[in-house]
């Protein structure tokens, strides 16, 4: 069964360690300081669950991940129809369009907090002080709207692409039936293109959270987790082979987040779902 | 070269109430040129895809020559298809999409060679066996996929609808030259289509199905003058026959306000059933305008300019009902004029079953063959 | 193709709507890739340049990439890296491929039955979140004797990427007509030449781009690479990260780094941005 290897390889390196964690979760093991690994049973998670660290830390996701994804469709869409029509240098416009989500994570996040945000050297200060304000420190004021906007950047340009495609893929006899049918432009944008484009927008949406949700190079590099911007990859992060090496605890938070994941991935792939019975319909 | 032999061949799909085809039994001859023909979903190409091995046989069996190939692979069981889109390989040229079967078979590259020029010449593609399907017109492509049946030398071809994506007045042509390229050849063929005009026209015998189930298989004469029911009636025959629901009194029928007498053999059946459980069939041939007979009036006037088809409209048993007519080319007949219906051809009686009851001459023939 | 006069009056388009839309694209545009360009323009300039006031115009320097692609003792060097992440992302890549063809093909072309579970399952674990793996997995290498190397690193992209390839490479297969699939079994091909002969040479532009997205996010991949290959093996991201400096000046070092960093990936993508979201959409949608 051709099916075998690649279904046995994903259960083996993404469930094992998995349960291993859960193991890890009913321990009090530490590494600093040292002690004897004692079964704790639930303790880690009573603890964990009413930590308030850990509570920001998941409304900081939640709030990365849904501001993230929906700026990046709605920049992305609007970027789309700029280039869904003939002008002269489209090609190079996509092509400048595409770039910054090409670009490494860990380059997108230094580049903008040393060259863009900085209040000393920045260009958005400068550009500030050119205009007779004052430079701001963008990422000591704003951590966590500053990691969004290095986020909306490089993923707009991916959701760009998806909706682009959407538009690209709408059948021309429908858009002139609409408009022998006397539909004005913006009539046919919100009747025909946007219901068209709704399968595209769900996509982008899924898995733009998939990856969003998931953010750790940009927190790393931009504010090292400063405060409010510390999402629960992060928090993880910190409280084990970050420096808190606290790995019973760690590991209770991170089945806490698989947990919630679960039910997140539940409802995202029931969304899926639908994509995919459209796919049998069609 | 080979006899093909279905026998109570049923294929259920899965998940499906009835089966997509219902124990089918048909004998194809060697050389013989059969036309499957029905309508979207009566199983037509259901029953080519079991054939081909392409689809399984739940129940009963199928036989290509003496080799039971029921269970066969359709590697296996030496059949050449043409796909409705061709499905030709969009990464080969010409001449490799006409070899590749016979390379899959291990024939030697002259050999190869040597056959797939021989089949160019025959469908004239020896210009283009070096370009690739995408820049061919789709006559082209039609053509290189029957070549790649040709070349192989298969017991026997299949085709599911090859026309049906050329243009009219290719259809036509194409029609023809595929017939005699089957004859020349002399490989029995199985040929699906839902045209009746194609199948009547190619074939040597033509098999309707309706709804999985078959319903009459005979030459195209055949089906036409002697329809074995209502659906292969209705079906064969352009422009279709006239049925018209009619009450009988064991020795005529009702037609508007006249009647036509019937064959006294179908009249002594016709005598069993309700007075008004029987269907009269009689083709726009078999009606004529004039100045006897039913009143009526024209409604629409269908020219072809070698003859001309009208509906009109007449009282027929309280109701009204509209009747096609054919008359000649030269007739000149307009909408609203009023004018009067007779029968004069064949008229046909279907019983309640659906079932066309028989005059003696056809019931001394052995039925309906 | 450009639109005529009398398209755009049936259309409804006016000319200056045309190019005032144009110019909007263009001035967006601009405004999108200006970090990259002042990324690469930083890498040519002094430190001095480059950590002051921001400045379009000064004397070009090819300094700092000689800085950075010289090898310092002891140091992670470029092309150490260069060679680590080149080998860590092929084979990888390759892997994912050689893993995520066939099940695709059994996801697409003969589908086995609950096929759709079965590509719930492969999405799914993108949901779980590889921070909450990440201790298992470093004690798991560490005891395996594999931390440090480029194995670990591979067999984890080969995981973070199979799940994305199996998605997009179903899409591309099942834009297959089935009927090419059936000729093929008439002609005599068994599943083996049906896979190689047919299949894989119509879709190998979508491999390509499947491959290409896998490769971009191995390459730019810095967590994992982090966590469990801080000496070793280390490849590019952590490269450009150790070109911060805490002491004095680094900006324009570092974005003669970073251009170097990312310049592949980027070449690569805009060679194939097209193919890439046809992938991503095709099987999804229609």
């Amino acid at each position: 069964m051709p099916l075998l290897p690649a279904l046995l390889f994903t259960i083996v390196i993404t469930q094992v360690p998995f349960l291993f964690s859960i193991w890890y979760s009913l321990t009090d093991w530490k590494i600093v300081p040292p002690t004897p690994r004692e079964f704790t049973g639930l303790e880690n998670y009573t603890s964990g669950y009413s930590n308030p660290f850990f509570l920001d830390a998941v409304g900081t996701t939640l709030a990365m991940t849904v501001t993230t994804v929906l700026l990046s469709v709605v920049v992305g869409t609007v970027l789309a129809l700029l280039l869904d029509r003939d002008f002269p240098g489209r090609g190079v416009v996509r092509t400048l369009l595409i770039t910054p989500f090409l670009i490494m994570p860990v380059v997108a996040g230094l580049v903008w907090k040393n060259q863009m945000f900085s209040s000393v050297f920045g260009v958005f200060s400068w550009l500030l002080e050119t205009l007779g304000f004052q430079a701001i420190p963008f990422v000591e004021r704003w951590p966590l709207w500053s990691i969004i906007v290095v986020l909306v950047w490089q993923w707009s340009p991916f959701m760009m692409l998806i909706v682009l495609a959407g538009l690209q893929s709408q059948p021309t006899d429908i858009l002139e039936a609409a408009r022998v049918d006397g539909a004005s432009s913006r009539g046919i944008f919100a009747q025909i293109t946007l219901p068209l484009l709704r399968p595209y927008l769900e996509l982008g949406i899924l898995l733009g959270s998939i990856y969003i949700i998931q953010v750790f190079d940009h927190v790393e590099v931009i504010t090292g987790g400063g405060p409010g911007s510390t999402n629960v990859p992060y928090f993880v992060f910190q409280r084990s082979i970050g420096g808190g090496w606290d790995f019973g605890q760690a590991s209770a938070y991170a089945i806490i987040v698989v947990i919630a994941s679960i039910i997140i991935a539940t409802f995202a792939l029931r969304l899926l779902s639908g994509l995919l019975e459209g796919h049998e319909v069609a | 070269m080979a006899e093909v032999r279905y026998r109570d061949a049923t294929r259920i799909y899965p998940g499906a109430d009835e089966p997509a085809v219902d124990r089918l039994n048909l004998d194809i001859a060697d050389r013989e040129f059969l036309v499957l023909v029905g309508p979207s979903g009566s199983g037509k190409s259901t029953a080519l895809r079991m054939l081909a091995g392409l689809e399984a046989v739940d129940q009963g069996s199928i036989r290509i020559g003496d080799r039971d190939v029921t269970l066969v692979p359709p590697k296996d069981r030496d059949v050449a298809m043409v796909f409705q889109n061709y499905a030709l390989y969009p990464h080969m040229t010409v001449a490799q999409n006409m070899g590749f079967a016979l390379k899959q078979r291990g024939v030697s590259r002259e050999e190869r060679a040597r056959r797939v020029v021989e089949a160019a010449r025959i469908l004239e593609l020896e210009a283009h066996l070096d370009r690739k399907p995408r820049s061919l017109s789709g006559g082209q492509r039609q053509r290189v996929a029957m070549g790649r049946a040709i070349v192989r030398h298969p017991q026997v071809f299949l085709m599911d609808e090859p026309l049906s994506n050329l243009d009219a007045k290719l259809r036509v042509q194409t029609r023809a030259e595929l017939a005699d390229l089957q004859a020349r050849l002399g490989v029995t063929t199985v040929y699906v289509t839902h045209d009746q005009v194609e199948a009547m026209t190619m074939g040597h015998r033509v098999a309707v199905l309706d709804r999985g189930v078959m319903q009459q298989v005979d030459k195209p004469r055949t089906l036409y003058r002697l329809p074995a029911n209502l659906f292969v009636a209705s079906f064969i025959g352009s422009p279709a026959m006239n049925l018209i629901p009619s009450s009988h009194d064991g020795r005529s029928l009702a037609f508007g306000s006249g009647r036509c007498a019937v064959d006294p053999v179908v009249a002594t059946q016709m005598a069993r059933f309700e007075a008004t459980d029987v269907v009269l069939g009689v083709r726009p041939q078999g009606l004529a305008l004039g100045t006897g007979g039913t009143p009526a009036e024209v409604v629409v006037v269908e020219e072809l300019g070698s003859e001309t088809f009208v509906f009109v409209e007449l009282e027929h048993l309280g109701k009204t009902i509209r009747v096609r007519v054919r008359v000649d080319a030269e007739y000149s007949v307009a909408r609203g004029d009023r004018t009067h219906v007779t029968v004069q051809g064949p008229v046909h009686v279907f019983g309640p079953d659906g079932l066309r009851l028989q005059t003696r001459s056809e019931a001394d023939h052995g039925g309906s063959t | 193709m450009t639109t005529t006069h009398r398209e755009r009056v049936l259309t409804g388009e006016t000319v200056w709507g045309t190019l005032t839309l144009g110019l909007t694209a263009w001035f967006v545009a601009a405004v999108f890739f200006f970090p990259v360009f002042w990324m690469v323009l930083n890498g040519f300039k002094e430190e001095a340049d480059a950590n002051a006031s921001p400045r379009l115009f000064f004397e070009p320097t090819l300094d700092r990439f000689r800085e950075v692609t010289t090898q310092t003792p002891g140091l992670l060097g470029f092309s150490e890296a260069f060679l680590n992440s080149f080998w860590v992302v092929a084979v990888s890549t390759v892997l994912v491929l050689a893993l995520a063809i066939p099940a695709a093909y059994a996801l697409s072309v003969r589908p086995v039955r609950r096929w759709r579970d079965v590509l719930f399952f492969f999405i799914s674990t993108k949901f779980l979140p590889i921070v909450a793996a990440i201790l298992p997995l470093w004690i798991i290498a560490r005891d395996l004797g594999i931390l440090n190397s480029h194995l670990v690193l591979i067999i984890l992209y080969t995981a973070m990427n199979l799940p994305l390839a199996v998605w997009m490479l179903r899409s591309f297969f099942s834009e297959v007509p089935r009927e090419l699939i059936e000729a093929a079994e008439i002609d005599g091909t068994g599943l083996w030449g049906q896979i190689t002969q047919v299949m894989l040479p119509i879709v190998t532009p979508g491999i390509a781009a499947t491959a290409l997205l896998c490769v971009v996010f191995a390459w730019n991949e810095f967590f994992l690479a982090v966590q469990l290959n801080p000496v070793d093996a280390s490849t590019v991201p952590i490269w450009v990260t150790s070109n911060v400096s805490t002491r004095g000046n680094f900006l324009a070092k570092l974005s003669a780094a970073s251009s170097l960093a990312v310049l592949p990936v980027v070449l690569a993508g805009w060679l194939a941005q097209k193919r890439m979201i046809r992938g991503l959409t095709m099987g999804a949608i229609k």
